[in-house]
């Protein structure tokens, strides 16, 4: 047979392959040993007999724990990193084990199999220690306030409970009214004093500025960053590498190493474009993405993107810690500007916002598509996924709907999920005149 | 050999069948064939392909392209490129019914509902997830229990008067269902027909997914079942375009894009003294 195949080829091994060099890549380098020396501080800290919180991803009160000097741990993100490392399926089957429904958030099952007493507290990064309080700010997710009862079934950990009202009112985009404010406000108030009881520690309006200084400076640096998504080309992925560079501003903002650490990848992301450096070899399609990540497969799943040579420009997950696009820290109302930025996570937002906030990225960005992860085990993120679709097919936009799960290996199918990735590239290619 | 003269293989390694079809360069289907799948896919890909070029009369010398689709199709390791089923299916229905803006592809394990533009190109699909209900094996599971064979399958569900209620959620659970209802005296076509019926709700309730813009065309292997062709007019309140050679859209389109990527021609139909009902080989 004549090989007279015309016509470049499209996909390519060698893009799916691909690896930044390492002189640009310092970035995340420099952020898995500051995570690893986070889960050692924890790990250190309780050794010492100091009170450990347990907190939630979506608006995580961080800075007022910091204050009280009480570290924080957040099972969403060991267990994105257990299952990250490949050991999800053990901690899924022994909490099933124990009568969790195999229906039920796998967030949830991981992280409360994971520590005493029914798994170990040992996670690929270290010992995660059990928790003395656990701060249940309630946004988003109905599932939070079943999964922190857990908790407190399972070592009796003490619950703060801080309600956080929906973005509601659409017609006046972004707008919260001054009461929600208030009423979150009032409850961090009521959190404050009886940590200032459990503690000893005094509270310091003072010392909570200055915490607060440190966190807005990493926030516009972590905007930045994002913001170099909009460069034609991308010097990032501003889904798959943004949610590597998210671990920090979600763990351990509200310190001067953090704050240099967003300085230091914005400075990285800078060098790259002037080096004409992506996270692909070439930049053959941009795409914004909606939805939690496959974690268990993380690598394997981001390849199937990369064999197209396509690169995320931007993506509504890496703002599930505050949608950074629209909120700024203010350090000058130290309650108040924590209690907008709770307001302000993702999934607080109505589905509205979210759908326009996906239409401006692929605007802004100047996307040729939009794909949508839905996960089995989260609704709250999930839900309205299906209408989001519709919505942008309806506006010629061409969007992918695929699902496995975030942390379960058992959803992810290679096979199903590559054919409808690669025949949604085939279409782009077409669209885009490609051949 | 180039120009109108060349000739492209198309090869679709299914889930059950692998379906390959050799075309000329001008459109013109010189031969089909089908077999097994089985568990050894680069062989069966590979057996077909000389299948189809003794039929075709040609050597390797003559085919100036070799593309695979189908979920083996990244085994199918002396072909030049490969395409998902979902474009393919696009192309073929085009050429087939080149109205076509709507494709139902119903094949062993999956089943797609696709939206075309007027050349053919997929616009948006989609498909069932982890799931068997609704595909050519709930068809399969609901003859076993029948004991009926696929071909008798297809023909005495027309004879259905009064159709059974199956509630399709669950492969296995509708051949218990298929069961329950043989105890309870039903007729054996008013049973067949009833799982039909279940098969077709999932398929419309997947092509409304996408938006049923006429004409639509059903394809893949479960085309050739008559009872399940009337099941899914009838739940769609709409004809559907059925052939001979729908079962071959996968290897057809396949063999289409070949021809468009080797001449850069934009839109391929069926030549039109081909157009004649046709008796085609099967296994």
């Amino acid at each position: 047979m004549s090989a007279t195949a015309k016509g470049r080829a499209l996909m390519s091994e060698e893009a799916a392959q691909y690896r930044v060099p390492k002189e640009y890549n310092q970035a995340v380098v420099l952020q898995s040993q500051l995570v690893r020396k986070y889960f050692e501080d924890v790990a250190a800290a309780a050794a010492k007999g100091k009170k450990i919180a347990y907190g939630l991803v979506e608006a995580n009160p961080i800075e007022i724990l910091r204050l009280f000097d009480i570290p924080v741990v957040y099972p969403e993100v060991f267990s994105l990193q257990i299952s990250y490392k490949g050991g999800a399926l053990p901690l899924m089957l022994a909490a099933e084990n124990e009568g969790y429904s195999t229906d039920c958030c796998s967030y949830v099952k991981s992280g409360v199999a994971a520590i005493p007493p029914i798994g170990t507290g040992q996670t690929p990064l270290g010992y995660v220690p059990k928790p003395d309080i656990a701060v249940l700010t309630y946004s988003g997710c109905q599932i939070y306030i079943h999964w922190w009862e857990q908790y407190h079934y399972w070592t009796g950990a003490k619950i703060f409970t801080i309600d956080i009202p929906y973005v509601r009112d659409y017609e006046r985009d972004h707008y919260v009214p001054r009461h929600d404010v208030r009423y979150v406000a009032d409850q961090l108030m009521n959190v404050i004093s009886q940590l200032e009881q459990l503690t000893g520690i005094r509270y310091s309006e003072e010392k909570l500025r200055e915490i607060l200084t440190y966190t807005a400076d990493a926030w516009d640096h972590w905007r930045m960053a994002l913001e170099m998504g909009k460069r034609v080309p991308t010097p990032l992925d501003g889904y798959f590498e943004a949610i590597y560079y998210m671990s920090l501003i979600t763990l351990t903002r509200g310190d001067k190493t953090t704050a240099d650490y967003y300085r230091f990848l914005v400075d990285e992301l800078q060098r790259r474009a002037e080096a004409g450096i992506g996270p692909t070899p070439e930049e053959q399609f941009r795409l914004v993405f909606e939805g939690v990540p496959n974690y268990p497969y993380y690598k394997d799943w981001w390849s199937l993107f990369k064999r197209w040579n396509a690169r995320g420009v931007a993506g509504t997950y890496p703002k599930v810690a505050g949608v950074v696009d629209y909120f700024r820290f203010n350090p000058d109302k130290p309650i108040e500007t924590i209690a907008e930025y709770m307001i302000h996570a993702y999934c607080n937002w109505n589905m509205l916002m979210r759908a326009d906030l996906l239409k401006y990225y692929v605007d802004a960005y100047k996307a040729d598509g939009v794909v949508i992860h839905s996960i089995k085990s989260c609704r709250s993120f999930s839900m309205g996924q299906g209408d989001f679709k519709e919505y942008f097919v309806g506006m010629n936009i061409p969007t992918l709907m695929i699902e496995s799960d975030h942390v379960d290996p058992r959803y992810y199918s290679e096979a199903q999920m590559r054919n409808r990735i690669d025949a949604f590239f085939e279409s782009l290619a077409l669209r885009k005149g490609l051949k | 050999m180039m120009g109108e003269e060349g000739y492209v293989i198309g090869v679709d390694s299914g889930s059950t069948y692998t379906k390959g079809v050799v075309m000329q360069l001008d459109g013109r289907i010189v031969a089909t064939d089908i077999t097994m799948t089985g568990i050894r896919i680069l062989e069966s890909a590979n057996r077909l392909y000389h299948a189809l070029l003794e039929k075709a009369g040609l050597s390797e010398s003559d085919i100036a392209y070799v593309v695979g689709t189908g979920y083996g199709r990244y085994q199918i390791t002396f072909g030049h490129v490969q395409v998902t089923e979902i474009s393919a299916h696009g192309l073929a229905a085009h050429y087939l019914f080149p109205r076509t803006h709507t494709v139902l592809d119903m094949g062993g394990q999956d089943t797609k509902a696709i939206r075309i533009n007027d050349k053919g190109e997929v616009i948006d699909f989609a498909m069932n997830d982890k799931c068997a209900a609704g595909t050519g094996r709930f068809i399969e599971a609901a003859a076993r229990a029948l004991g009926l064979d696929l071909r008798q399958a297809s023909e005495i569900a027309l004879n259905a008067r009064r159709p059974v209620k199956i509630t399709s959620t669950c492969t296995v659970f509708a051949e218990t269902e298929v069961l329950e209802h043989l105890a309870a005296g039903e007729r054996l076509e008013d049973i067949l027909y009833g799982a039909y019926l279940g098969i077709a709700t999932r398929s419309v309730g997947l092509l409304r997914r996408v938006g049923v813009e006429p004409e639509v065309t059903f394809q893949g292997g479960v085309s050739l079942n008559k009872g399940m062709v009337k099941a899914v007019e009838e739940t769609l309140h709409m004809k559907v375009n059925t052939s001979p050679l729908t079962m071959y859209g996968g290897a057809i389109g396949a063999a289409l894009y070949g021809i468009k990527r080797l001449t850069g021609k934009e839109e391929i139909v069926m030549p039109t003294a081909d157009r004649a009902p046709r008796e085609v080989e099967s296994a």
